[in-house]
């Protein structure tokens, strides 16, 4: 078997998303960007001209600036987490389409490669629009548009791989709710997205440190505000994001194929 | 020449491993034991047997998703677990399960399943349409999947595994929950498959369909093919010729010719009542 054919396969089913994104271009709009811009109005504006700034690393800026960064990481959380949790269970589970794509000249290896990359391409489109709100706004650097591109998809890709593991792993829908309240929650609310984690007790900065989305959100301000570049983040994004795919792609062929 | 059989299947046996803690055999189900059949082109071959005699089993692994234990299965002469891209693009599958594609209407789904099999979209467009047409779906072209009946979803099912037109086609109970009619107008289009050539492995719980429908028939039972002979012949070797007496109700005696569901009941062994013959 080819690359050439492989790639084929995965492009087949990624256009088969494409296309249902495209037919349902309203709702994907209204579900998929109102979440992100519904935080940055409430914590941007509304916390923002509380808070007014806040000195992280030596660094001065505005609380609006500095949770705009966190909301980019937030989206590529939630957008790809949700997508591949809760969309891929009803798309492995209950419209079986998984199975009815791999009777064809497509595999389920590709299938998989398929809704891994799509998850990643939505979630990274949603994080773009964000740091582009951002930009427009005055509170990022302009060139955070093209940089911000390859920390979104690849930490989107880590985050679908979580969630196509979640998918593999839970015996019913309601089962996606444990590890969405019991990891995704906990890292939206402990990994820097509101505040600097330096604010926290140490223990707790330590499993901050140990779970993805601190390192994205570094990244991120890195890139979009200028905060210095912590080169841990790199490690810790690519740690999880090879062994998250790499189990959600073994979990799922262990359920599927017997 | 196994190139010029469409499907042959090969001392295939799979065994499942069963992770639960409540298995009685060392965590392993046999679900098929050496089971071996060729469809040739142009024929229609049935598998009958109760559930679990590993019917589904076989198809899974005919189609590449499972892989076998041991054993081969050959499509058109190709190994479809070396090369499962070439084999299945000749293959057609409607599952025992609804599978289609909900997120797409009517002839989208269509339309999109063919560029699974290299189809340009105006390609898939003209034949999805005309099997829509053949398949008295026409007037749903532009509906939602979920508001189509049960009926209407199967027959929708079965028209996109033609769209391909594969050489080889796998059905699995695809007339589970139709209307006679409706049954018959599917009949009639497999029946239109085999006369082009295609090689059709049939499995159903109808007996009358098999023996409609099919060329040759194996009946299974616990993973192994018991018997295989066209339906006549079969119920000549295990019932006879003769009319066959079964008490329906308590003292109504039926006096009937012997089918292929006394074959099958007599061979899977699940016969409740006695059968004598008259």
């Amino acid at each position: 078997m080819s690359v050439v054919d492989s790639l084929w396969g995965v492009r087949c089913v990624w256009l088969r998303y494409f296309d249902v994104f495209r037919k349902s271009l309203r709702y994907y709009l209204v579900t998929t960007f109102s979440e992100p811009v519904l935080y940055l109005l409430s914590f941007g504006l509304g916390v923002g001209a509380l808070v007014g700034t806040v000195r992280v690393h030596g660094m001065e800026t505005s609380y609006r600036a500095f949770v705009f960064a966190g909301i980019v990481g937030q989206t590529v959380l939630f957008q790809s987490f949700y997508e591949a949790a809760y969309g891929a269970f009803v798309r492995m589970y209950y419209q079986k389409i998984f199975g009815s794509m791999a009777v064809t000249p497509i595999t389920l290896s590709e299938v998989l490669w398929g809704e891994l990359l799509w998850d990643a391409t939505k979630a990274t489109t949603a994080a773009e629009v964000v740091t582009l709100i951002g930009v427009l706004l005055g509170d990022f650097t302009p060139g955070a548009v093209l940089t911000v591109l390859p920390v979104a998809f690849f930490s989107s890709l880590l985050f679908a791989g979580l969630g196509l593991a979640v998918a593999a792993r839970a015996k019913s829908i309601d089962e996606i709710g444990y590890p969405q309240y019991l990891v995704v929650f906990p890292m939206f609310l402990f990994c820097g997205v509101f505040y600097p984690i330096e604010t926290l007790p140490a223990p707790l900065q330590w499993v901050a440190w140990a779970l993805p989305l601190t390192s994205v959100n570094s990244l991120v301000r890195t890139l979009t505000l200028g905060f210095p570049f912590q080169p841990g983040a790199v490690l810790v994004i690519a740690a999880w994001l090879l062994l998250l795919v790499a189990y959600s792609r073994r979990a799922m062929f262990a359920r599927l194929v017997k | 020449m196994s190139a010029l059989v469409p499907l042959r299947v090969s001392r295939l046996v799979k065994t499942y491993r069963i992770r639960s803690s409540d298995t009685r055999d060392g965590g392993a189900l046999e679900a098929v034991r050496g089971v071996s059949f060729d469809v040739r082109a142009g024929e229609c071959f049935g598998l009958l047997g109760p559930n679990g005699a590993g019917k589904s089993t076989t198809i899974n692994c005919i189609t590449g998703f499972f892989p076998p234990t041991s054993g081969e299965i050959l499509i058109a002469g190709v190994n479809v677990h070396r090369e499962p891209k070439k084999a299945r693009a000749v293959l057609g599958v409607c599952a025992q399960d609804e599978t289609l594609d909900t997120d797409f209407r009517v002839l989208d789904q269509l339309v999109r399943y063919a560029t699974f099999f290299h189809i340009p979209v105006e390609e898939g467009r003209r034949r999805a349409l005309a099997l829509l047409e053949r398949f008295g779906l026409s007037d749903k072209a532009k509906e939602q999947v979920e508001a189509l009946s049960g009926g209407m979803k199967r027959r929708l099912q079965v028209a996109r595994a033609l769209i391909s037109r594969p050489r080889v086609l796998l059905l699995d109970e695809p007339t589970t929950g139709l209307d006679p009619e409706v049954r018959r107008v599917l009949w009639d289009i497999l029946m239109e498959q085999r006369g082009e050539g295609a090689a059709i492995l049939l499995c159903t719980h109808y007996m009358e369909e098999a023996e409609r429908l099919c060329d040759r028939v194996g009946v299974m039972a616990e993973g192994r093919i018991l018997d295989v002979d066209a339906p006549r012949e079969l119920v000549g070797r295990h019932i006879g010729q003769g009319e066959v007496a079964e008490e329906v109700r308590p003292g109504a005696i039926w006096r009937r010719p012997a089918n292929l569901e006394d074959v099958y009941l007599k061979l899977t062994g699940t016969r409740l009542h006695a059968l004598e013959p008259a």
